[in-house]
């Protein structure tokens, strides 16, 4: 297994590489960053507001006196899962729903396909709002709007690979048997789409990190005193003039985190290709 | 498009898929409505109460829910509200006193211009990136262009547009910081007031209609057909015009249409950051002041507005493609 | 009719834009002669913090900064305050009598023309003041007026009103935009007004044009040709709209942006120590907040000096729990302040069996401060067992869906002219912006008796009673007071703060003019 990986890595160009260690970085990050930040989340540890990188705090304070670093390292961690949960949940419910509609095909195809347009031309951060206003904000809701957002959008490539591969001999062939739906979604079908599968929910991850940055300059973002890494760069914004690392470095932080996640996902796909 | 006859079966193939479209279309419609309906019925209290404020009386919140209709059944509120639309009528805004129409018509024609203004603009751009960078892929100039699209999208769009504004506006004075078209303004006005949101929303939707563009054009610059095209002799100018572009189309389109739906309702972020009197901004004042005809018309919009976008991308891609058109 | 629709405004030009390039290649700031003046001599553009579908023309139903700033130059008031002293002046009315501050009697100016060309006469002051009684009219002070008990014309221009007790405040309470008059019969008043401007546009949630008024009966007055007033909800992006010179004049600005406006060389901010609050509310009808153990283990929980500190740059003013800022008349200064003290708030907490408790704090950037000031709340909390959630909420809508209504939310409320409206606006048992819905006999008691005493010792007697009353039992805790910030154009001259609000307490339009 760690071999395979090794050497996929290996195979890689320079981009996927720097890609793969910037997503890397970042995980590690989410999962290990609140263990050791310096200071608590929500601490006043400084008198001065925006002051610049020190020894004592390492990437300077924010527009209310909290050490940046300890607010960047929770932050992260909210983003990298929220979004990486939201991936995964839009990814399995879209692709999910698209091989039924796939393999049913005709008038049940016809009314989830539509129900799909319904949901894509709600704009997101109006849907987000009315969620929030309806049920509270909270953790779960965040991820499930943002699941929410992007189920259409992987349902509609599933579907067309789904198509594809159900017309195909062996899917034909698996019928013939007389294998029930599951076993020709699960073991036919499945398998053969799951490389740009991943791609797309490489690119939803990257999409649902931006989405929950703007869900936070609306106030819809992770609840104070944490805050996501959109939510830092919206609340320190009044820092961008004078160029504050409050800004700077959740800014940064976003950008390495998808432009990382886009290098990965373009290696991926190469690879997946040839 | 210059030869009729053979182009008969074409245009019945065409219609056939418009009609298609359209009924499939009013479907969709009538599940947005509904939805929209479902969801605002789940927000905590009514346009009454909006209206009335905090501590009026119950008899009066009564009274005014009667006036507004808001006492009778949800259901029949909303066939009411459905009867009424196909009508014609969309309706009274519980909360401005003013017909639905009248407060949607101007914000409606702004919300159009920002988005076709942008979509003049991100399309042109997006196609030129993603065609050369296809045609060149592999060199110098692909890697730079691949590190300026990923790039653009690596930011939240209120920090780029913050940053617009700080260096356009504040810094240079070449261009307003906010977007409030005036109806006295001139064409020449309205066009300069426009271009900091213009811009940040290309920043927003044209490199992911790059990304794609490149990778259409890639694959089909990869087909043995080109290859056998390169070696009958035919100019690679002709090759890209009349056979890749055509067969990419279908990709391409599906794109930059889902791009440009994004330029309706998507605006939100931007007509805040730059005060812009636009629908985005406009539904949500509805879903907090819980107008609901309001926040039904501009659902409608948005939903229509993203199906005539397919639909033409789907047009489009098939008068483009002739081996679609059979 | 106004005239028929004002010429073009140009933008800068590009001559300007040229310039400003020079700026930015010598990393200096532009100087005032780079930045876009309006195209007409004295039109000016003006942003306030909120602009919504609920933007109304009637002043009985003002609720925003913006709504205020508009009523004031459209309509006029019987009286008026125009400085920092706060006296209620006589404007529509020409003289005021009253005996005994119960009965009064109003002599109108005459010859004053609404803009329709029709004359103000005492039936639209008689039918200005009623409508306030009548439930369909939906005024937000329909509790101050309830003490019109009878309104009547004596003759063209004479105006007789009965109150149901003596109100010594009763002119500075009718200088309020909401008891502007409006011209009689008109349900939902259109904007036709005897104002120093007439309107132009109107559109809700958009913007508002007024032109000045040839015929205002103020002679000189206004001095600006056209007003823009239009909503920039978002601070950066208001401030930014200033330094661009997009608009000439903003409200509510952050103390943290105050640094950037004062390196604009064209541009200054004025601020004013006000009586202007966020406070935390909490609801007396539900529990945990009704626990009065609650209140003040909340009360003692509020570490004042650095909310001060941390949120407002030290500009504002430290507060004692109760309305009235020191630089109030009546202010009573022997209430000693109420200071962090986490061991009171532990026994407290202790005492009313709340160790444990788990409460959402409703927070929103429509109430200045208090996304931060929750989210210092809740630090505090949690060292003495109480679990806090902040729930940052949007600022569209906040004031109508979660504003006392939930049991612990922040309110925002602007500067009022006397203790009386104060308290009467928001501490009455029966007001509707009653927020936590407290009740206290001896204090409803103690707010009539004071309106209506002539004795001034008495009155201040009183009031700081009521002021200790507030201080230990009513459930809306006040950390500081904060002060107005507003930020404009050097050109825009004749700005002077009034206390009373932002933008010369909205009342800047009449007063101010530009020059180049």
């Amino acid at each position: 297994m760690n071999g395979r990986l090794a050497a996929r890595l290996a195979a890689m160009p320079l981009s996927g590489r720097i890609g793969f260690a910037l997503v890397l970085f970042w995980l590690v990050v989410a999962v290990a960053g609140p263990l050791t930040a310096p200071h608590p989340v929500g601490k006043f540890v400084d008198e001065e507001v925006f002051s610049p990188a020190s020894a004592q705090h390492w990437l300077g304070s924010d527009y209310l006196g909290r050490d940046v670093l300890s607010r960047l390292m929770w932050g992260a961690r909210y983003t990298v899962l929220l979004a990486l949960g939201a991936a995964a949940l839009a990814v399995a419910t879209g692709t999910s729903i698209a091989l039924f509609a796939a393999i049913r095909g005709g008038l049940v195809d016809e009314v989830i396909s539509r129900a799909m347009d319904t949901l894509i031309s709600i704009p997101s951060k109006i849907f987000a709002l009315v969620l929030v206003a309806a049920f509270g904000s909270s953790l779960a809701l965040l991820m499930l709007i943002a699941a929410f957002t992007y189920i259409p959008g992987n349902y509609r490539i599933a579907r067309a690979l789904a198509v594809n591969l159900v017309g195909m001999d062996f899917v034909q062939v698996a019928r013939a048997r007389g294998e029930g739906a599951i076993h020709i979604a699960w073991r036919e079908v499945l398998p053969n789409m799951i490389h740009p599968l991943l791609a797309d929910m490489g690119l939803r991850f990257v999409f649902i990190v931006l989405l929950l940055s703007g869900l936070s300059f609306l106030g819809l973002g992770v609840q104070p005193p944490h805050a996501d890494l959109g939510s830092l760069v919206r609340e320190n914004i009044s820092g961008l003039p004078q160029g504050a690392s409050a800004i700077l470095s959740p800014a940064l932080a976003i950008a390495t985190l998808t432009v990382g996640a886009n290098l990965l996902i373009d290696a991926l796909k190469g690879g997946g290709e040839a | 498009m210059a030869a009729p006859a053979a182009n008969a079966p074409v245009w019945l193939g065409l219609t056939r898929v418009v009609l298609q479209r359209i009924a499939s279309a009013l479907l969709t419609l009538l599940l947005v409505s509904i939805v929209i309906f479902a969801a605002a019925s789940l927000l905590p209290g009514d346009a009454a109460q909006e209206v009335l404020g905090q501590s009026a009386t119950p008899e009066q919140v009564a009274a005014l829910r009667h006036e507004m209709g808001l006492d009778q059944p949800a259901v029949t509120r909303y066939l009411d509200w459905l009867a009424a639309l196909l009508g014609g009528d969309p309706g009274r805004s519980y909360i401005a006193d003013m017909q639905v129409t009248e407060l949607i018509g101007a914000r409606l024609v702004n919300s159009l211009s920002l988005a076709g203004i942008t979509a003049l603009v991100s399309v042109a751009l997006a196609l030129t990136i993603g065609i050369v960078s296809a045609i060149n892929r592999g060199s110098k100039l692909d890697r730079a262009l691949n590190i300026v699209t990923l790039s653009l999208v690596a930011l939240p769009e209120f920090l780029i547009a913050t940053v617009f504004v700080l260096l356009f506006s504040v810094k240079l004075v070449w261009l307003p910081s906010i977007a409030m078209v005036s109806p006295e303004a001139t064409w020449s006005e309205m066009l300069r007031s426009m271009a900091l949101p213009v811009a940040c929303l290309t920043f927003v939707v044209s490199a992911q209609m790059a990304r794609l563009t490149r990778a259409a054009v890639a694959d089909q610059l990869d087909r043995p057909y080109v290859e056998m095209a390169r070696l009958k002799g035919v100019t690679f100018r002709r090759i890209i015009l009349f056979h890749v572009l055509p067969n990419a189309a279908g990709p391409v389109l599906n794109a930059i249409a889902l791009s440009l739906s994004y330029l309706m309702g998507g605006a939100l972020i931007i007509e805040t950051i730059f005060s812009f009197p636009g629908l985005a901004s406009l539904m949500v004042n509805a879903v907090t002041s819980r107008d609901m005809p309001l926040l039904q018309a501009c659902a409608m919009i948005f939903c229509a507005a993203y199906l005539a976008l397919i639909l033409i991308a789907d047009i489009v891609a098939i008068l483009a493609n002739p081996r679609l058109r059979s | 009719m106004p005239p028929a629709g004002p010429p073009p405004i140009s933008r800068r030009a590009v001559v300007g834009g040229l310039a400003g390039v020079g700026a930015l290649a010598l990393g200096g700031c532009g100087a005032s002669s780079q930045r876009r003046a309006p195209a007409i001599r004295g039109s000016i553009r003006v942003a306030t913090q909120l602009s919504s579908t609920n933007d109304t023309l009637d002043p009985a139903k003002g609720a925003t900064a913006t709504d205020y700033t508009r009523h004031f130059m459209l309509y006029n008031g019987l009286t008026t305050i125009e400085d920092e002293s706060l006296v209620a002046t006589p404007s529509l009315a020409q003289t005021i009598e009253s005996a005994d501050r119960q009965n009064w009697y109003f002599d109108l100016r005459r010859g004053v023309r609404f803009h329709d060309g029709s004359e103000l006469t005492s039936r639209d002051v008689v039918f200005s003041l009623l409508r306030h009684k009548d439930p369909a009219t939906g005024s937000k002070i329909a509790t101050v007026a309830e003490q019109f008990e009878e309104v009547t014309a004596d003759g063209k221009y004479g105006v007789r009103l009965r109150l149901t007790g003596a109100n010594a405040d009763l002119l500075t309470v009718l200088a309020q935009s909401h008891f502007l008059i409006v011209k009689a019969g008109q349900d939902s008043p259109d904007g036709t007004g005897t104002g120093a401007f007439r309107l132009g546009d109107f559109q809700p949630g958009v913007r508002t044009v007024v032109l000045r008024n040839p015929e205002y009966w103020i002679e000189g007055r206004p001095r600006l040709e056209r007003v823009e007033v239009i909503g920039i909800p978002d601070e950066v992006s208001r401030v930014n709209a200033l330094l661009s010179g997009d608009v000439q004049i903003i409200n509510a600005i952050s103390p943290h942006s105050t640094k950037r406006v004062e390196a604009e060389p064209s541009c200054a901010i004025m601020a004013s120590p006000s009586s202007l609050y966020s406070d935390l509310v909490m609801r007396q009808d539900e529990l945990p907040t009704g626990n009065p153990h609650f209140v003040l283990a909340i009360k003692h929980l509020i570490d004042r000096p650095l909310i001060n500190r941390a949120i407002y740059r030290n500009l504002s003013t430290i507060a004692n729990d109760h309305p009235i800022a020191p630089f109030q008349k009546y202010f009573n200064a022997e209430i000693p302040q109420r200071v962090l003290d986490l061991d009171k708030a532990r026994w407290h907490v202790r005492k009313g069996g709340l160790e444990g408790v788990r409460l959402p704090i409703y927070a929103t950037t429509a109430a200045n401060g208090s996304v931060d000031m929750a989210s210092i709340l809740q630090e505090y909390g949690s060292k003495i067992g109480l679990r806090f959630a902040v729930n940052r909420v949007p600022a569209d809508g906040y004031w109508s869906t979660h504003w006392m209504r939930h049991p612990m939310t922040f309110g925002d409320t602007n500067p009022r002219p006397t203790a009386d409206l104060i308290f009467s606006l928001f501490y009455d048992s029966k007001a509707e912006w009653n927020e936590s819905g407290w009740k206290n006999e001896r204090f409803d008691r103690l707010l009539v008796e004071a309106r209506g005493s002539a004795d001034e010792a008495l009155r201040a007697e009183i009031y700081g009673e009521m002021q200790q009353i507030v201080h230990d039992k009513c459930g809306v805790a006040i950390p500081v007071f904060i002060s107005l910030i507003d930020g404009y154009d050097k050109r825009l001259k004749g700005i002077r703060p009034i206390p009373l609000g932002g933008l010369m307490g909205y009342r800047f339009a009449e007063h101010v003019w530009w020059e180049d």
